[in-house]
């Protein structure tokens, strides 16, 4: 994307104003059985301005990146929080006048690769997958990678640049058993680009072998009994709980509109062995795998230390909302395309890792599960939760046993949280999911394992 | 370009001169211009243009598409090549074609202009009248936008289609809380051709609005059993969704659809037809064309208990040599039942008034398990009360063939019209 001088717009800004210019770039290919069936390069970029006055916001955008165009949405954004003010005549204050500057390129420094290069990975994969796993009968490969280059100003006088890659790869096989075909999924995804990310498909071969032996280990397995149990939680799974039953109860604007986090501030809410953060761009020194260090507001973004041992101690807020509560803005609004507004959304959350071990954990459990993978999850205003899992084991008397098939999890994450006996004392992040609330977006999430009782059902 | 309505053309013929062998593009200019409300107050209005044209050419068998969002010849030219570098890369695929020639046709529904006093209008009649009927409850969030788009798809073997559509579209989140007592979240949604009724009028708003005061304070439900779960309209047009994806291209291309050999069978209760009407007079929304280049038209997908349609594309239905579907699915249409909602409630001894289902994808044989919102106990044919940690499972394709009752009353949201139904044999758990 081209660099602009936004800054010589900044003369036509009438009251707290954004204006940023945004590029996302998306590269997909996807092989079923051998065969690609996309192949395919998507982009879309445009300017984008909104604009505020007293309480009511105006937003525009168009496709073009011209001089024109860039002064139309200005016009237009401020004409609608004008149109919205004369009706609705808020009247509230200003909004917190903070400012940041800085840029961030997480662009590979690497040759970027041809196409035939990442054809080339993907026929990798899906070769050793046909070779070596004799019992498939459907393989999936797909290589998607998601480049978002962003230019803000504000009238604040914020100047950021940012480029956030990242890139994933589903991988999907099958087999038959006699009740029909099952199947099993990983999704690797982290920061970067293509060419700093996917080296070589070799480096994939060990994580393939192991989904392998899941995939037969879950053909024969079970489906588990129904109610409350004793179960561990792998990382994928704490780190979905993170997000969706708790972070989004505690965005500012779910506080706002009702949700139970309202009622918690400084209360217990889990196991003081929970500590739960939204880190903005770097955790325990190492960069996330969403980093985001400066909002769409222009703010500074900053860790958000939602819960600290077990005590609700803190929401997450853009400008807006930390008015209203009377904090500091927490840099946590985020838009996905050009087009969108920005919205309060998490960054990277995670419970922090504890002191026991996985296998100290396993051998805890008299009878119960241990629950590795998450297909989808949803949590509501209440932190009830749901979630699909894909692919656990039981625990009977210390030990792994038979696989599960697919089957659900529930509960009440302010109640569950507080059941927490144990938390692992490793951690991994994910950055596959896309985090749906108006607009889709990328979000990090990860965490250690945690002990804990969950209703788990199934049939 | 300047002059938009030739662009896709313009690109198939840059295409040809590329040397692609077969080529095809669409264009689709979207305008929204969107009131948003958040916890309670009208605080953004959007204006939002966007563009997106796509290509996809065909050289050697191999396929590539690209999309931009310009349409400046500069930017057209600089896609094309892009494109034959995906093509030149890309595998050989005997199956890849695209769309046969058709008669060009134009099509044109809605206000292509929105009237945005009026939209605000009945934005504050709506809010006033929450706030006066239903005070303890929240709208955390409701949009009511006025979208316009135009459509023109084109390709190399002659087909030229053209359509503008515009429709307003409202959609509210809500909850209630009675003290430090609050509810699940619930929503509801609908499409329509203009703001000549008040948008609390429309079906499902008094009704679901209303269920979300009576449930912050919910109980939970002891123990398992099998029982009967009613779902409602809402709640049914997201299972629909479910069921309609085993029949697309992907789960049949690899053949883990659980329907992959049923069709021309009985998959569901005779009293069960289900129709896909993109073109429906019923339902403000739709579609003219589809997305590679047919003129599409209503179907049935199951006609009295059999399924009579995939849901295949061009693609999927040259891989998988079944017939190509007439749609591309969606806009589906439940015909009514003969029996009255207030009648299927008391015919349940034990089981579940299920308003929205939260659950895990189901799995490839079609069994699911999730979490009942928004829902009630039913037992000895009376709602009882509103149910919260409460957890149903079943399978999809047994579930078709155990329909007890399908209601007279069906919800039209502009986008589905769908009854109410009765399904036996479901597994229904509390704590």
């Amino acid at each position: 994307m081209k660099r602009l001088d936004l800054s010589r717009y900044s003369d036509m800004f009438t009251g707290y104003t954004e204006l940023r210019v945004q590029e996302n770039r998306n590269n997909r290919i996807a092989m079923v059985d051998g065969t690609i069936l996309e192949n395919s390069r998507d982009s879309a970029s445009g300017v984008s301005a909104r604009s505020y006055r007293s309480g009511s916001w105006g937003f525009a955008s168009s496709p073009e990146i011209n001089d024109d165009a860039i002064r139309h949405v200005i016009r237009a954004a401020s004409d609608n929080a004008l149109f919205l003010d004369r009706h609705e005549n808020r009247r509230e204050s200003d909004l917190p006048a903070s400012s940041a500057v800085g840029e961030w390129d997480f662009a590979t420094k690497k040759t970027v690769a041809f196409r035939k290069d990442r054809i080339d990975f993907v026929k990798g994969i899906d070769s050793y997958i046909s070779r070596k796993f004799k019992r498939i009968v459907s393989r999936t490969v797909v290589l998607n990678t998601l480049d978002m280059e962003k230019q803000l100003i504000t009238s604040t006088g914020s100047k950021a640049f940012s480029m956030t890659p990242r890139s994933l790869m589903y991988i999907i096989l099958a087999v038959d058993t006699s009740s029909g075909p099952v199947e099993l999924f990983k999704v690797p995804a982290t920061l970067g680009q293509f060419e700093d990310v996917f080296a070589k498909p070799s480096l994939y071969y060990e994580k393939l072998d192991r989904l392998y032996e899941h995939l037969l280990r879950k053909a024969e397995g079970v489906f588990p009994g129904t109610g409350i149990s004793d179960c561990i939680l792998a990382a994928d799974l704490a780190g979905i709980l993170a997000h969706e039953a708790i972070g989004h109860t505690t965005e500012a604007d779910s506080v706002r509109g009702g949700s139970v986090a309202a009622d918690y501030m400084d209360q217990m809410v889990a196991s003081p062995l929970v500590t739960l953060v939204d880190f903005a761009h770097t955790a325990m020194g190492e960069t996330c795998p969403v980093p985001v260090h400066i909002d769409d507001e222009g703010t500074f973004a900053k860790d958000v230390t939602i819960i600290e041992d077990g005590v609700l101690r803190n929401y997450m807020h853009n400008r807006e909302s930390a008015l209203e509560f009377g904090v500091e803005p927490t840099g946590n609004a985020r838009g996905f395309m050009f087009s969108d507004e920005p919205l309060i959304r998490m960054r990277n959350t995670a419970i922090l890792p504890g002191r026991s071990t996985i296998s100290e954990m396993i051998e805890s459990v008299e009878d119960g599960y241990y629950l590795i993978q998450s297909s989808n999850g949803q949590a509501d205003s209440t932190s009830e939760f749901m979630f699909g899992v894909v692919l656990g084991y039981e625990i009977k008397n210390g030990k792994l046993g038979r696989a599960l098939r697919d089957t659900t999890i529930s509960g009440v994450a302010f109640d569950m949280l507080k059941t927490v006996s144990a938390v692992s004392d490793d951690m991994s992040w994910t950055c596959a999911g896309m985090c749906g609330k108006k607009q889709s977006i990328p979000v990090g999430m990860g965490g250690p394992a945690i002990k804990c009782r969950i209703n788990i059902g199934g049939r | 370009m300047a002059d938009r309505s030739r662009v896709s053309e313009f690109c198939v013929k840059v295409l040809l001169e590329a040397g692609i062998e077969k080529a095809e593009s669409s264009l689709l200019l979207t305008r929204r211009h969107e009131l948003n409300v958040d916890s309670g107050s009208i605080s953004l209005m959007r204006t939002t243009d966007d563009v997106n044209l796509s290509l996809t050419g065909i050289r050697d068998q191999k396929r590539g598409s690209t999309s931009i969002n310009k349409t400046d010849d500069g930017f057209i030219r600089d896609s094309v090549l892009e494109l034959i570098e995906l093509v030149d890369a890309g595998e050989s695929d005997p199956i890849n074609e695209i769309a046969e020639a058709q008669t060009a046709e134009s099509f044109s529904r809605g206000p292509e202009e929105p009237d945005v006093d009026l939209m605000y209008t009945r934005m504050k009649a709506f809010l006033g009248y929450c706030g006066t009927k239903y005070p303890n409850l929240i709208l955390e969030q409701a949009i009511l936008d006025h979208t316009a788009k135009q459509r023109y798809y084109s390709n190399s073997n002659g087909v030229s289609f053209q359509s503008v559509r515009g429709e307003y579209n409202f959609v509210v989140v809500f909850i209630s809380r009675d003290g430090t007592s609050t509810s699940s979240f619930n929503y509801v949604g609908v499409s329509m051709e203009d703001l000549s009724k008040e948008l609390h009028t429309y079906d499902g708003m008094d009704r679901l609005m209303g269920q979300s005061t009576d449930q912050t304070v919910t109980t939970n439900l002891e123990g398992s059993f099998t029982g009967d779960v009613i779902t409602t309209p809402e709640c049914m047009e997201d299972f629909i969704s479910t069921i309609t994806r085993y029949l697309g291209d992907y789960p049949l291309i690899t053949g883990t659809s659980i329907f992959k050999d049923s069709l021309g069978k009985v998959i569901a209760d005779e009293r069960l037809s289900l129709h896909s009407r993109p073109v429906s007079e019923e339902l403000a929304g739709g579609y003219f064309f589809t997305g590679d280049g047919f003129k599409a038209e209503n179907s049935t997908i199951i006609d009295r208990g059999v399924l009579s349609s995939f849901l295949l594309g061009l693609y999927g239905s040259r891989k998988t040599g079944k017939e190509k579907a007439v749609n591309s699915g969606s806009f589906y249409v439940i015909d009514p039942g003969n029996t009255d909602f207030d009648k299927m409630v008391e015919s349940v001894e034990k089981g579940i008034l299920l308003c929205r289902f939260s659950g895990g994808n189901p799995s490839s044989n079609g069994d699911f398990s999730g979490v009942a919102k928004n829902s009630y106990y039913i037992e000895n044919g009376e709602i009882k009360y509103p149910v919260s940690e409460t957890m149903v499972a079943g399978n999809l394709k047994q579930m078709l063939k155990t329909i007890k009752h399908i209601s007279k009353e069906r919800v039209n949201n502009g986008g589905s019209i769908i009854p109410w139904i009765t399904f036996s044999g479901i597994t229904i758990s509390g704590k």
